[in-house]
């Protein structure tokens, strides 16, 4: 994994976080990220795999057992920096005496945010999330979709800087995903910074500049997601007829960033290439005589990343949840190397 | 102070929102309600539109006034306000904790900009509000029905405000840490309660420990009185017994009346030693046991005394009558006394020990077991991962 310099301008700047629970359970194992301001960041990982303890890490909730980093520009744990930082944590609850207005009210005047200002940001807000028709309602009576819905709005009632949502779309309908989305990126559009921690790979997918993912404690991988794809883009030729040796050592001097072709009796697989670079091999197939069936261009999508990611690359078996046992040292899967 | 009063106005809004509260509320308004309803006349009690005759309650004995105070200090205070709306308040505001610490909502709490001292200082803050306005709704209508019906109008009624507000608030700080530690609301009460009856049960056996050691010392110098004034006797005895003249036969029939009456005194004496040995004994071993329970005392919160300092602060205040006079024989609690001791001389010398025990030291020994605890559930509110 490339060395992260530390940036104080970022977001987001941690090196070496780690966590270990009573009963030596090793939560996080030395977490080095990156998140820059104004991007929409994905953290993603299986169950287990630490995303909300570090989470929950930078928002004072739990105590980190080592942590070196800055958030917004301040050492990890300042309080002061809290109220420059919206937060929706996984499963939350509001208080179920409270209206939806009142939940708003609460965590605002929480978040030190005057009176007026209140008022005002909490009806934009109400309205942003679609939820002014209940803003007198008792939250006892929401859907979890609306409980989400209020808590996005109760994560921005101080202006953030940055906002972590955890979970932002469970229990929400395909509208409401779409909203939330629009959300998110409404508000990098301001400047500001969004991190997402999700299950739901393809929606990270469609709205997340950078991610990173957590595999038993530790970041396996992070980058842009054209980052981090670049190594398994590939194009497939597929073809039916007999491949003569000339043509097959023609086809396989195509190097491309050091990596040759991999040729099967009836497909060959060129990495890491551009359209331009497949042309020759497509031209000595040709005049080969074989007939080319398909020309394919495959980008992995986030969850062939994912998959690979908590896979074992021994036994090909899909890593246990869990952070991992004390004495266990973590694999990074094959193929994935960290960038930023 | 934005985010403190945002705490307590959630602090309401949990209370408000608890059926709980608003049956203490009305229990307390009937509690009132009932006690307006008892009148007092010259033949007796009158309830609503029934007269009840009584020799011992009625206007030639109180004035309706007096009636009414001692009715507030008798039932009010000492089982209402001490027992029935104090266990009452520690079953509503038991959940406060164990909710506010409950998975999906302490995060969003935590993660603001406030300090967790202050956070779980606060909200415990607003746990004490439950019983702040319960006793004062009781405090109010009570100040109104002994100044309607009693035309005596008493604004020390309202110290039973921060004095019970105070019991509540050693019992509450025990609630908390449990809350705290065990996540459970049944926990709380029940272990609160625990406690409560544990500091009861100390302080009933200190005051067994503290008669039984009085009557003893009481005992201890009316011995030595009786020791002394039978050692004078002795003394004068011998003295008249010496020789005066020669044998005549009236002199020896007095000398033998005097021998006699020595040799009686003598034991008498042997006598009073020996029980008055047995008596220190016992005077010293109750001193022993009074000062074990005196110390176990010190160290836990002072309930009783705390709502007998709201007695003795209405008493003193807003001039209410107390009967401390009874009709009961002179019977001493700890056995037939070996020497001559008064039950009234017990309790004086009962009541005089309990005054030496100044309101500091009820209230700060008190407070000094709520920090200690408060402390405790601090400590481990700021340091925990949630």
């Amino acid at each position: 994994m490339v060395a992260i310099p530390a940036q104080h301008d970022a977001a987001i700047d941690l090196k070496g976080v780690v966590k270990i629970y009573r009963g030596r359970v090793h939560a996080l194992r030395g977490i080095e990220m990156h998140v820059n301001r104004g991007e929409i960041f994905g953290l993603l990982g299986p169950n287990g795999a630490g995303k909300s303890t570090l989470v929950k890490i930078l928002m004072t909730v739990i105590s980190p057992t080592r942590c070196t980093g800055h958030v917004l520009g301040k050492p990890v744990g300042d309080k002061a920096t809290l109220g420059r930082i919206g937060y929706l944590p996984e499963h939350h609850k509001f208080p179920d005496y409270l209206t939806g207005a009142q939940v708003l009210d609460f965590y605002g005047a929480m978040g030190k945010v005057p009176r007026e200002e209140r008022r005002r940001r909490a009806g934009e807000l109400l309205e942003l999330v679609g939820m002014t028709e209940w803003a007198d309602k008792k939250v006892r009576g929401y859907s979890k979709g609306m409980r989400q819905r209020i808590g996005v709005a109760q994560s921005l009632m101080n202006d953030p800087d940055l906002v972590l949502l955890d979970e932002p779309t469970d229990g929400v309908d395909p509208v409401g995903r779409r909203d939330i989305r629009n959300i998110c990126a409404e508000i990098k559009a301001r400047g500001k910074t969004v991190m997402l921690n999700s299950h739901l790979l393809s929606e990270l997918e469609m709205v997340c500049d950078r991610v990173a993912i957590l595999v038993q404690g530790a970041v396996s991988s992070q980058g842009t997601i054209n980052e981090l794809t670049r190594d398994q883009e590939r194009y497939e030729i597929e073809f039916s007829g007999e491949l003569p040796v000339a043509a097959m050592n023609a086809i396989s001097s195509l190097v491309i960033d050091g990596k040759p072709p991999q040729l099967s009796p009836h497909k060959i697989v060129v990495h890491r290439a551009e359209a331009a670079d497949i042309q020759p091999a497509i031209d000595t197939l040709r005049a080969s005589g074989v007939v080319i069936h398909s020309v394919r261009a495959v980008r992995p999508s986030l969850e062939d990343l994912f998959m690979q990611a908590v896979t074992d690359p021994r036994t090909g078996q899909v890593l246990k949840p869990g952070a991992a046992p004390p004495t266990a040292r973590r694999r990074a899967p094959a193929g994935i190397g960290g960038r930023s | 102070m934005r985010q403190t009063w945002a705490i307590l106005l959630d602090a309401y809004r949990e209370l408000n929102a608890r059926k709980l509260f608003w049956l203490t509320m009305i229990l307390s308004a009937l509690v009132v309600m009932a006690f307006g309803l008892v009148g007092i006349n010259e033949k007796g009690l009158k309830l609503v539109v029934w007269d009840v005759e009584s020799p011992v309650v009625n206007t030639k004995l109180f004035t309706p006034g007096e009636f009414y105070k001692m009715v507030y200090v008798g039932f009010g205070i000492q089982f209402w306000l001490g027992w029935v709306a104090t266990i009452l308040g520690l079953v509503s505001t038991a959940s406060m904790i164990p909710d506010f610490v409950s998975g999906g909502s302490i995060e969003l709490t935590l993660s603001k900009p406030i300090g967790r001292l202050r956070l779980f200082l606060t909200k415990y803050l607003g746990g004490l509000i439950f019983t702040a306005a319960q006793v004062f709704v009781f405090s109010l209508a009570s100040f109104l029905v002994i100044g309607i019906r009693g035309g005596a109008w008493e604004p020390g009624l309202f110290w039973a405000v921060p004095i019970i507000v105070l019991l509540f608030s050693y019992l509450y700080a025990v609630s908390a840490l449990v809350g705290l530690v065990t996540r459970s609301t049944i926990a709380a009460v029940l272990l609160t309660l625990l406690v409560w009856f544990l500091s009861f049960g100390v302080h009933s056996t200190e005051q067994v420990m503290l008669g039984w050691r009085v009557q003893r010392e009481l005992e201890t110098a009316s011995g030595e009185k009786r020791l002394a004034t039978q050692q004078d006797e002795l003394k004068n005895l011998e003295a008249s017994a010496k020789p005066a003249g020669t044998g005549e036969a009236g002199e020896e029939h007095a000398e033998s009346k005097s021998s006699r009456d020595l040799e009686r005194k003598r034991e008498q004496i042997v006598k009073t030693e020996r029980d008055l040995a047995e008596v220190r004994a016992s005077t010293e071993n109750a001193g022993k046991w009074h000062m074990m329970a005196f110390a176990v005392k010190t160290a836990l919160p002072k309930t009783s005394e705390t709502v007998d300092l709201l007695r003795r602060t209405l008493v003193k205040s807003a001039a209410l009558k107390v009967s401390e006079e009874h009709d009961a024989p002179d019977v001493l609690p700890f056995g037939r006394p070996k020497f001559p001791v008064t039950l009234k001389s017990f309790q004086e010398r009962v009541m005089e020990v309990q005054n030496t025990r100044s309101v500091w030291w009820i209230i700060g020994t008190s407070l000094g077991f709520e920090a200690v605890v408060l402390g405790i559930a601090a400590l481990i509110f700021c340091r925990r991962d949630f």
